[in-house]
């Protein structure tokens, strides 16, 4: 709807102009699963044996350059314990993308996550796109969740899933390239969650904060 | 699995766990997982490359602070022995804050706890609750994996089952049946691992209790279900900076930043990993003295002393770095200067009568007795989850997402009140009673009425004294429904019914005939929100009641199917809206107006003002609207 009075020919140099896409992402799951360490993974290149427990939540921001985009990201890293739950919907409320993380050594926190996923699919935004984590992969001797059995669930309910791991970096980046690819980046594009995309798309004012210029 | 299974399965795990903190680590060899385990390097690190770094730390304490150190030991000993005596009273204060050496801090964190009577009032108390959490806590996998993460780095908690990794382990599960209200929360692990660096295992456990229960720090309220304390406190944090640090406030509010997102841990666990230790225990130290006061005053004067660094950083990401991570590692002050610093600020704090934010209301207190056993119910034995919200956590929830919303609003009438466009026909309403909109059924309706559009137009006023500066370019409704700062929000938040509210709000909305527009209590959230979400209302419980209107421009395409523009023509403008500039001014017929009924009036003059697009309290876009004077009244 949005025209496309402000497309790079406009700039004053002509030079193309890269479009800047900002999007809101959360990460849930169930407490001690890498939720934490994958962000940290993404962020920063680092794992920590011991990642500090998150109480409430993290913020942290990066960048990813697709081919003609930059998607900047907004991760909120929540906490994972069942107390800190009634804070989540903060998080993910306005969130355009969502990674929801398990564990696959451990068969409860794929429980959790298909209640995370029934969640947002209930209470978030109807086109958030949501990827399925299961963290630990380089755990797989002590695997409790199969990779078919999630396989077919994600596919069940749309979702995007990979296994990944934290430690060893498997799969971390792509999950979240993946998830830029996936999004919305075009005016007008992606129905509902693209309200903000669209509503900053013929916005002029360079301001990085601002989402798809 | 069914359910006597999966009963099973939990006991089995819980006696696991258990079995492997008892036997700790000497017995333990050859079973402890090399993920668990690392070898730590006491003082080197090796990079990538090989090379060995040495991470020594930088300087050794300087002679002559040794000596002072050691001279104040000699009074301190004196003093403890003569603990109960007039001189230690009129000295304590003092000599608590200027630090308490380190070699006396076990004995005086417990005299200044009275751990000693507490002990010798419950003897046998702490075994009793350590066997029955053996037997019957639920909360023993979560202490796990935390005992497992909590101070890896110190040499107590370095080897995984160590004596101190037991002990916090036991600590944790014991309390968790002591106060079956709070079990176990996470960040308690915080609080009992700086414990038991200067206490042994029992004396943390009743110093952990004293810290939770006794009306000086009162931490139970923190920890609860809904975090009621936390609440209460962030207000009244923002007070404080709304009235010592105006500046700073807007600032964190441009970025969209809650307090609860950087001093969450200065609540929680007195600062534990967001300031250097030494500083860390300094705070401590006072905060066992003083109480509760001494972390409002704290967190106040963090945020002073770093106040210029922090206007200066100019990215969510890097104040919450800066904040949390970099004053960890290196705070920029000496320890005494903070402490000085600290001081004057409880003073000044005091004299404004904002030292305090004032006793714990009755739902932040325990209810059942302290140690009484209550056997956990089947749900969370087997470590199921609700399904949904309790009362206590919606009331968290709203009271959480009124606080962002109520910083977005400030930030706006800041906005406001800095443009220089001045539309004549925008008036500021305050003092309106709730139920001046009454086409609407109520404000409070009308408020919860949401639907989110793409064009978000809106600034807001208030009834305080800035506020008739301001919505005058913008296209703001302003209201303040007089229920004041008298935490008679709490009344609204019970009101809080997510799953139900969308549906009633839409046929109001509906019913209301407002064309292409949709009006929304309070932007939703720091970043462009999706269409159709629900966003529940809230009130912000501190705050004036502000009604904002979100104006779809293009309402064709943008709006609900079911909100119908009054008219094609009308709407024309906002079809328009890439190409000609609109402006609306914007006034309500409350309160001292002079309407005689009760209605809001949306004014589109026909000057062409600059007008803002704002998102979030960060404007996003100038433009102009071009239109004839349009009128919409909102019956």
């Amino acid at each position: 709807m949005a025209t496309n009075r402000s497309g790079a020919s406009q700039r004053p140099n002509g030079a193309p102009q890269t479009k800047v896409c900002q999007f809101k992402l959360v990460l849930l799951g169930e407490s001690a699963v890498g939720k934490s360490s994958l962000v940290l993974r993404f962020v920063k290149g680092q794992f920590h044996e011991y990642q500090e427990s998150t109480i409430g939540a993290a913020f942290l921001t990066q960048t990813v350059c697709l081919d003609d985009t930059t998607v900047k990201f907004e991760i909120w890293d929540t906490a994972g314990q069942e107390r800190y739950h009634s804070l989540a919907p903060m998080y993910y409320r306005g969130a355009q993308a969502a990674i929801v993380v398990y564990d696959i050594t451990n068969q409860d926190t794929f429980g959790r996550a298909k209640n995370w996923v029934k969640e947002l699919q209930r209470q978030a935004s109807p086109s958030i796109v949501i990827a399925l984590a299961g963290n630990k992969s380089d755990l797989a001797a002590k695997r409790m969740v199969e990779f078919d059995e999630a396989q077919a669930y994600a596919d069940e309910n749309g979702l995007l899933f990979m296994e990944t791991s934290a430690k060893t970096a498997m799969n971390v980046n792509d999950i979240f390239l993946a998830i830029a690819n996936k999004l919305p980046k075009s005016e007008g594009a992606g129905g509902g969650s693209a309200a903000g995309a669209r509503r900053l798309a013929d916005g002029e004012q360079p301001r990085s904060s601002a989402c798809c210029k | 699995m069914n359910e006597e299974a999966l009963l099973s399965r939990a006991s089995e795990e819980r006696e696991l766990i258990f079995e492997r903190y008892e036997r700790g680590r000497e017995n333990l060899v050859g079973q402890i997982d090399p993920w668990e385990d690392p070898e730590f390097e006491e003082y080197h690190k090796t990079d990538r490359y090989g090379f060995i770094h040495d991470e020594r730390l930088p300087q050794k304490t300087a002679p002559q602070k040794v000596n002072a150190e050691v001279e104040r030991e000699k009074k301190w000993i004196k003093m403890l022995s003569q603990w109960d005596s007039p001189s230690t009273k009129e000295k304590l204060h003092r000599r608590i804050y200027k630090g308490i050496p380190l070699s006396l801090r076990m004995n005086v964190w417990s005299k200044l706890l009275d751990i000693n009577r507490i002990k010798s009032e419950n003897i046998g108390k702490y075994q009793k609750m350590l066997k029955l959490a053996k037997a019957w806590s639920t909360d023993v996998r979560q202490i796990d994996s935390d005992v497992n993460r909590q101070f890896r780095e110190h040499q107590f908690y370095r080897e995984r089952y160590s004596e101190k990794q037991c002990s916090l382990f036991n600590v944790l599960c014991a309390y968790s049946m002591f106060n079956s209200e709070v079990g176990y929360c996470q960040g308690m692990s915080g609080l009992a691992g700086v414990l038991l660096m200067y206490m042994d295992e029992e004396d943390a456990f009743w110093a952990l209790a004293v810290l939770l229960t006794d009306k000086r720090y009162a931490m139970h309220g923190l920890y609860i279900e809904g975090f009621p304390k936390l609440t209460r406190f962030l207000e009244h944090h923002d007070k404080i900076l709304t009235k010592f640090m105006p500046k700073l406030k807007q600032h964190f509010d441009k970025f969209g930043l809650d307090a609860i997102l950087y001093s969450l841990k200065w609540f929680f666990v007195c600062f534990v990993e967001r300031v250097p230790f030494s500083l860390c225990l300094r705070v401590w130290d006072i905060y066992l003295l003083d109480g509760e006061r001494v972390i409002t005053a704290m967190a106040y004067t963090i945020l002073k002393l770093h106040k210029k660094t922090i206007m200066k950083l100019n990215d969510m990401d890097l104040i919450v770095n800066y904040i949390q991570v970099k004053l960890h590692k290196d705070f920029g002050y000496e320890d005494d200067v903070v402490i000085y610093h600290l001081e004057r600020s409880m003073e000044e704090l005091k004299r404004a009568k904002l030292d305090y934010p004032g006793n714990p209301p009755p739902s932040e207190l325990p209810k059942r007795s302290l140690g009484m056993f209550v056997e956990p119910d089947k749900r969370s034995k087997i470590g199921q989850r609700a399904e949904n919200f309790s009362e206590r956590e919606k009331q968290a929830r709203a009271a959480v997402i009124s606080r962002r919303e109520k910083a977005e609003l400030d930030l706006q009438v800041l906005r406001a009140s800095q443009s220089d466009t001045v539309s004549e026909h925008s008036e500021v309403a305050s003092g309106a009673p709730c139920d001046s909109v009454s086409g609407l059924g109520s404000r409070r309706s009308l408020a919860d009425t949401s639907v989110t559009s793409t064009a978000d137009l809106s600034v807001f006023s208030s009834g305080r004294s800035h506020a008739p500066d301001n919505s005058l370019d913008t296209h703001s409704i302003v209201s303040d429904d007089g229920t004041g700062s008298d935490g008679s929000g709490l009344r609204h938040w019970r009101r809080f019914e997510p799953d139900t509210y969308a549906s009633q709000a839409q046929p109001l909305l509906h019913r209301s005939g407002i064309c292409g527009m949709s009006i929304q209590r309070a932007p939703s959230t720091a970043h462009s929100t999706p269409r159709g979400t629900p966003h529940p209302p809230s009130v912000s419980p501190m705050s004036d009641d502000v009604v904002r209107i979100h104006v779809t421009y293009n309402p064709l395409s943008a709006s609900p199917s079911h909100l119908q523009p009054i008219s094609p023509s009308k709407m024309k403008n906002y079809n328009e809206v890439h190409h000609k500039p609109v402006s609306l001014g914007f006034y309500t017929t409350n309160g001292s107006n002079r309407q005689t009924d009760n209605r809001i009036r949306i004014q589109v003059p026909s000057e062409e003002l600059l007008t803002p697009v704002v998102d979030s309290g960060r404007i996003i876009n100038q433009r102009y609207i071009e239109s004839h004077t349009e009128l919409y009244d909102l019956k």
